[in-house]
């Protein structure tokens, strides 16, 4: 299984070995952890640096937002050979994906901006049409200077204050958020 | 003369007290959870109370101590920040004032109707099952009371779940913890002391303000932003126009805000005249908890919409803003 994970990572494989090996990767904790093995020799190799705590969750979170692409391009099978590890780690969509759903982690309050995922060019998505009902995935940007002021003249009209009284309100007197986020 | 005697006592608390003890009489046995959030939210505005939660969104926790009055004239709700810089908010029938002592600044915003915060309306409770589906959980002891647990489960992902513990006895909300589509945690708050009653009005006083202060009383006035040529193209499903006025921000700016709520989310829409100063403005998405704040430019003006939503959902309805010269 880990020559089909490898040949996975590295864009290769028949179809069949392909779908083998993300079957794998759906149900067997020893595949992924295969999978992020190999990843991280790869990275080590190419002195890549570690990636921050959230890219997982803002991967997956951009990844969500991406148009579902209608025609994609076939992957092309290359002659079979034997790989003992994976070190040219140019990954598939499907890989990437899979990056993201498994390296999922707690999303959505980090107040840094997103690192942006670096894609080869091999994996940009087909042209063709594209069915983009979904917003584009924004820019992170840290909270305005003026986020207290928007917050309180916002939460005065909040339902959730005549449900739970005044504690929601908490978020708007932290002066230090708002600091912390200018940085 | 009795008959004056009588009302002034039902206008004041003693009504909302009958009430209350008939809804604690009848709630008691209940296994309705929309009749649990009725409790939840008469207990919040019935009761006298001090307390200390702790409250917490990714790495980040701050305590806070919170009492509240309420009395035949008027209520009194006082918001103490323990951690960091001390901090107070107060919040009285009509306004709210923010106590901020490293600038010395007391910030004063009030509703523009001037009707007292939002009274949840039979109606309103009722329509939240529009778009919540409202189930009872287990018993859970929270900071020593006993606490019937509340799921609001979101019927789209649109909006954020909830999963609320209140007293068993008096429908008191202990904890209220904020989901996402996921069910991970967004933000929470949670008491980890409480007392019910014995509240003095010393106790709602601000502790460190003086008469030096500066004080930034906002200026607020009804308005009608599609006659000045902007719209909102299509609000998210499930969310209506609550309120849309003109108000000043920061003593020195004037920005219009159009709030939509769908009866318990809330998302307000700022805009504002994109002067020299603020650019090179930053355009994008910032998240503190369950509070997303997406920043775009329209026709030379900044659109900054603030809300309790997940950030697709802020960012739709900041999407939706438009501009047309009007005729």
């Amino acid at each position: 299984m880990n020559i089909k994970i490898s040949a996975l990572i590295d864009g290769e494989g028949s179809q069949r070995e392909l779908d083998e090996a993300l079957a794998a990767l759906a149900r067997d904790p020893q595949a992924c952890e295969c999978w992020r093995l190999y990843h991280l020799i790869g990275d080590a190799m190419h002195g890549h640096g570690l990636l921050s705590r959230e890219f997982g969750a803002q991967l997956s979170e951009r990844l969500s937002r991406e148009p579902a692409v209608l025609a994609p391009r076939a992957i092309r099978s290359r002659r079979e050979r034997n790989r003992w590890v994976a070190l040219s780690a140019a990954a598939s969509m499907a890989a990437v994906a899979l990056v993201g759903w498994l390296a999922y982690g707690p999303r959505g309050t980090t107040l840094s901006p997103a690192p942006l995922a670096v894609v080869s060019p091999k994996v940009a998505p087909a042209q063709g049409p594209v069915a983009d009902a979904r917003p584009k995935a924004p820019a992170r940007i840290p909270l305005p200077s003026a986020a207290n002021d928007y917050l309180l003249a916002h939460q005065i009209y909040s339902p959730r204050v005549t449900l739970q009284g005044l504690a929601p309100y908490i978020r708007t007197v932290s002066d230090e958020v708002v600091e912390k986020g200018s940085r | 003369m009795s008959r004056r005697i009588a009302r002034a006592l039902l206008t004041h608390s003693f009504g909302a007290m009958l009430v209350a003890a008939a809804t604690l009489a009848h709630a008691q046995k209940s296994s309705d959870p929309v009749e649990w959030l009725r409790r939840i939210y008469q207990a919040t505005h019935n009761l006298s109370y001090v307390g200390t939660f702790v409250y917490q969104q990714g790495e980040q926790s701050e305590t806070s101590r919170i009492t509240r009055l309420t009395g035949a004239h008027g209520n009194i709700e006082k918001l103490e920040a323990l951690d960091g810089e001390p901090r107070e908010i107060l919040r009285t029938n009509d306004a709210v004032r923010c106590y901020l002592p490293k600038s010395q600044t007391v910030k004063v915003d009030r509703r523009f109707d001037h009707r007292g915060f939002p009274t949840l309306l039979q109606g309103e409770i009722d329509g939240l099952t529009q778009n919540y589906t409202v189930a009872l959980g287990d018993n859970e002891r929270i900071a020593g009371y006993s606490c019937q647990v509340v799921v609001l489960t979101p019927k789209d992902n649109l909006r954020y779940g909830y999963r609320l513990w209140a007293d068993a006895d008096s429908g008191m909300l202990l904890k209220a913890l904020t989901f996402d589509d996921e069910g991970r945690t967004v933000e929470q708050f949670a008491f980890t002391q409480l007392t019910i009653g014995k509240v003095t009005a010393a106790e709602v006083k601000p502790q460190r303000t003086t008469a030096a202060w500066h004080v930034e009383d906002a200026e607020v006035a009804p308005v009608n932003l599609e006659r000045e040529g902007w719209s909102v193209e299509a609000v998210l499903p499930g969310f209506r126009k609550v309120v849309e006025v003109r108000r000043t921000l920061h003593s020195s700016r004037t920005v219009e805000q159009v709030v939509y709520s769908d009866g318990l989310a809330a998302v307000s829409v700022f805009i504002e005249p994109l002067t020299a100063q603020d650019k090179p403005a930053r355009f994008g998405l910032a998240n503190l908890g369950a509070t997303n704040i997406y920043t775009r430019e329209v026709a030379n003006h900044l659109v900054t919409v603030v809300g309790e939503a997940p950030a697709a959902s802020v960012q739709r309805i900041a999407d939706a803003v438009n501009y047309r010269q009007p005729h």
